[in-house]
């Protein structure tokens, strides 16, 4: 029951020859996803009757893409709109404006009907395993649920199928009669993973998927996804807030701070080239599990807490907490373009500062 | 030398009785020494959290707990309430996971603070609010003069955890305990709450007993570790020991799954194949032998004790030495740990594992090697 030895992890193309300076996926083909200047606000819900109790700018206007069979890592910290950006991609929530491209199609107000035909190409894994399978249905009759919904369940091979999707997360075929109950939690999160999987989709929204497990269990999860990436060729969106899984998975990074995204670009140009501030911050407050390296490292605290998202900061939204900020910062957005670094930066002072 | 301010002796909690009984700690000893800190990582289970709440007194009624505690050469197990109260705080203060289960939510921060002042000192209340304020800002809160009349739920998650570590440093205590104090927080916040922990610990002199599953966390602040794994210390030695020259199976398999910051992402994780033992009920043999690639008879049979680990000679680096704390910040005693014997672990092949590569164990695979649960 062993799924490995598929391909190694040097199959992968270094970083190094990804295009790196454009905040897109390698050119070589049209992206699978296109995400224009999405916008989402919320409005709050008052007291009383009182409707104008303000709005929440969830995600303000982000632009990325993602390539076939290609990862693109979302980090950013509780607030920041990355599971936001990754419901609004899936139409679990209504954009306020902006679009959201997958091969070609506008999925912005698509009808159920349609919606419901693109979604057998986008699936997505939650946090939590336990909320999001049925405690009185066995896992197997779960990961049938999709076959089902879309018409595919066929007697002579639904049971198959069911079957595939479990050798294929490293679980046995006949754990389809057992409850969610009787898993761990990596074990509930492989379902979770089955039945995402069994549409054969090319689009998988990851949120948090490894977040609330142990780190043994987590290896063996994250090791699962890179080689079904490598044997299927579906493309991730993998969103966390841990930022040393979001290294080790993905090809391309964004980071995300008050619903916009700071700097994307490849894994490499992020981690080892960052030219933010707020990402060399948050770099650099993640502990090392080395410890020379660890007590050797400059840690940048920041000053303060994440402004609330009902009235962000004019201008730049990371300036009143930047150690660089100038008037310029609070007057004028910040663009997202390569500014000279290789990559996008959202930055009016960006500067190259390897910090892990 | 000096005498130990905190130690914990054959120390055992179970909750339930019979067959049924849950044995969460099953046997741990370690001794904090002044100005030390002593990491205590494991998985959800191990019985890490327990320990902490033993030393604490704050085990639930339910629980039964047998060995010795004692601080400052008194014995904490069955003392009474109100002697407790003597202790905690003045002697040995805790900071929890979430800062609002030690904060009053109707109280202002400031009186909060004033009130674990004058609990155990003789001072006026505008002297312990003023001394509220000083303690706000060592912890790093700003305007703290205005802060301290505001109340927890006017506080962000950090900040909330700085005001609970100003509580704790209040009566400048010799031992401050830590349950994974920074847990649930976002990383930046972490580097916020570290930065005014380790000032707390500058200030009062005290040691820390530093609960967590983050080994990142435990490199850059234990001066010595504590690996527990199904209820028993399985590690323990210096933080350089631990993280380069591991000597138990279980060590090396954590260290192996953490996916790095620090590396390229190349190389496949390890995964430790299946998943903890239960705690209920009586068990034979090495808890962590269903796991481990070099189970053998023996293993089955017998429960390796801690012993002393034969270690390489120096195998890392010249500049590490094998019996000092390693760490430039340990303030200590030098010799502190001299008469003990340092590296300690539980393996029946200690001897060997401590040869192997970090984390070269455990197969890079991706399957499931759990059992499904009863």
């Amino acid at each position: 029951m062993t799924a490995s030895g598929q391909g190694r992890p040097e199959s992968r193309a270094p970083d190094e020859t990804v295009a790196g300076a454009t905040a897109d996926p390698p050119a070589d083909e049209a992206p699978l996803l296109v995400v224009d200047e999405l916008v989402k606000h919320y409005a709050k819900r008052g007291k009383t009757l009182r409707r104008d109790a303000g709005i929440v700018h969830a995600v303000c206007g982000i632009t990325f893409s993602i390539g076939r069979g290609e990862t693109l890592g979302l980090v950013g910290e509780s607030g920041c709109g990355k599971t936001t950006t990754g419901r609004a991609v899936l139409q679990l929530v209504a954009p306020t404006s902006g679009s959201v491209r997958f091969q070609g199609r506008e999925l912005t107000g698509l009808g159920s009907h349609s919606l419901r035909e693109v979604r057998r190409d986008i699936q997505v894994v939650f946090q939590d395993p336990f909320a999001s399978l049925d405690p009185r249905m066995p896992v197997g009759e779960s990961i049938a649920e999709p076959l089902h919904i879309h018409g595919q369940w066929e007697r002579g091979t639904g049971r198959r199928r069911v079957a595939d999707a479990l050798t294929l997360v490293g679980l046995e075929p006949a754990h389809a009669n057992r409850f969610p109950n009787e898993f761990s939690g990596g074990q509930r999160q492989r379902v979770g993973i089955a039945r995402a999987l069994i549409l054969e989709p090319k689009l998988l929204v990851l949120d948090e998927p490894v977040s609330a497990l142990d780190v043994s269990i987590q290896a063996g999860v994250v090791n699962l996804l890179e080689e079904l990436q490598e044997r299927l060729g579906i493309a991730y969106l993998f969103i966390a807030h841990d930022l040393s899984v979001v290294r080790h998975i993905s090809d391309r990074v964004a980071v995300m701070y008050l619903g916009r995204i700071v700097e994307i670009g490849t894994r490499a140009d992020v981690y080892e080239r960052p030219e933010h501030p707020y990402t060399q911050a948050l770099l650099s407050a993640v502990p090392v599990p080395d410890p020379r390296k660890e007590r050797s490292r400059t840690h940048i605290v920041l000053e303060g807490d994440v402004p609330s998202p009902e009235a962000p900061p004019s201008g730049c939204r990371f300036r009143t907490r930047c150690w660089k900020a100038k008037d310029v910062c609070a007057l004028e957005v910040p663009e997202l373009i390569d500014r000279g670094g290789g990559h996008p930066v959202a930055c009016h002072f960006p500067e190259r500062t390897a910090v892990v | 030398m000096a005498d130990p301010t905190l130690s914990v002796d054959k120390l055992k909690v179970d909750f339930g009785q019979g067959d049924d009984a849950v044995h969460a700690v099953r046997g741990i000893s370690f001794t904090l020494d002044p100005h030390q800190v002593l990491g205590i990582v494991g998985e959800s289970g191990s019985g890490k959290s327990v320990t902490a709440l033993a030393a604490m007194g704050l085990l639930p009624k339910s629980a039964v707990a047998s060995g010795s505690i004692t601080y400052a050469g008194k014995e904490l197990l069955g003392l009474r309430e109100k002697e407790l109260a003597t202790i905690r705080g003045v002697g040995i203060a805790m900071i929890f996971q979430d800062p609002m289960t030690s904060l009053n939510p109707v109280y202002t921060v400031g009186w909060q603070i004033a009130e674990a002042i004058q609990a155990h000192q003789e001072v006026t209340k505008s002297e312990a609010m003023a001394k509220a304020v000083v303690l706000l800002e060592t912890v790093g809160i700003p305007n703290a003069a205005d802060r301290v009349g505001n109340y927890p739920h006017e506080f962000s998650g950090g900040m909330r955890q700085r005001v609970v570590i100003a509580i704790a440093m209040a009566n400048n205590p010799s031992v401050i305990l830590a349950d994974e104090p920074t847990t649930a927080l976002d990383v930046t916040v972490q580097a916020q709450v570290l930065s005014s922990l380790k000032t707390a610990l500058e200030e009062t002199g005290a040691s820390l007993l530093l609960i967590t599953h983050d080994l990142g966390v435990i490199a850059g602040l234990a001066d010595r570790v504590l690996v527990m794994y199904a209820g028993r210390p399985v590690e323990i030695g210096t933080v350089e020991q631990i993280f380069y020259e591991p000597a138990m199976p279980y060590t090396h398999g954590l260290l192996g799954s953490l996916p790095r910051l620090d590396s390229d992402g190349n190389e496949r994780l390890r995964q430790i194949p299946g998943s903890p033992p239960s705690m209920v009920g009586d068990r034979q043999g090495c808890p962590f032998a269903i796991r481990c690639p070099l189970r053998a008879d023996i293993c089955d049979r017998e429960e390796p004790e801690l012993r002393a680990v034969v270690g390489p000679v120096d195998p890392v680096g010249a500049d590490s030495s094998a019996d000092g704390p390693g760490a430039p910040a340990d303030p200590g005693p030098a010799g502190a740990d001299a008469t003990a014997p340092v590296h300690l672990a539980a393996c029946h092949f200690a001897d060997q594992v401590v040869r192997l590569p970090v984390a070269s164990m455990f197969p890079d695979t991706s399957a499931d090697h759990e059992d499904v649960r009863e």
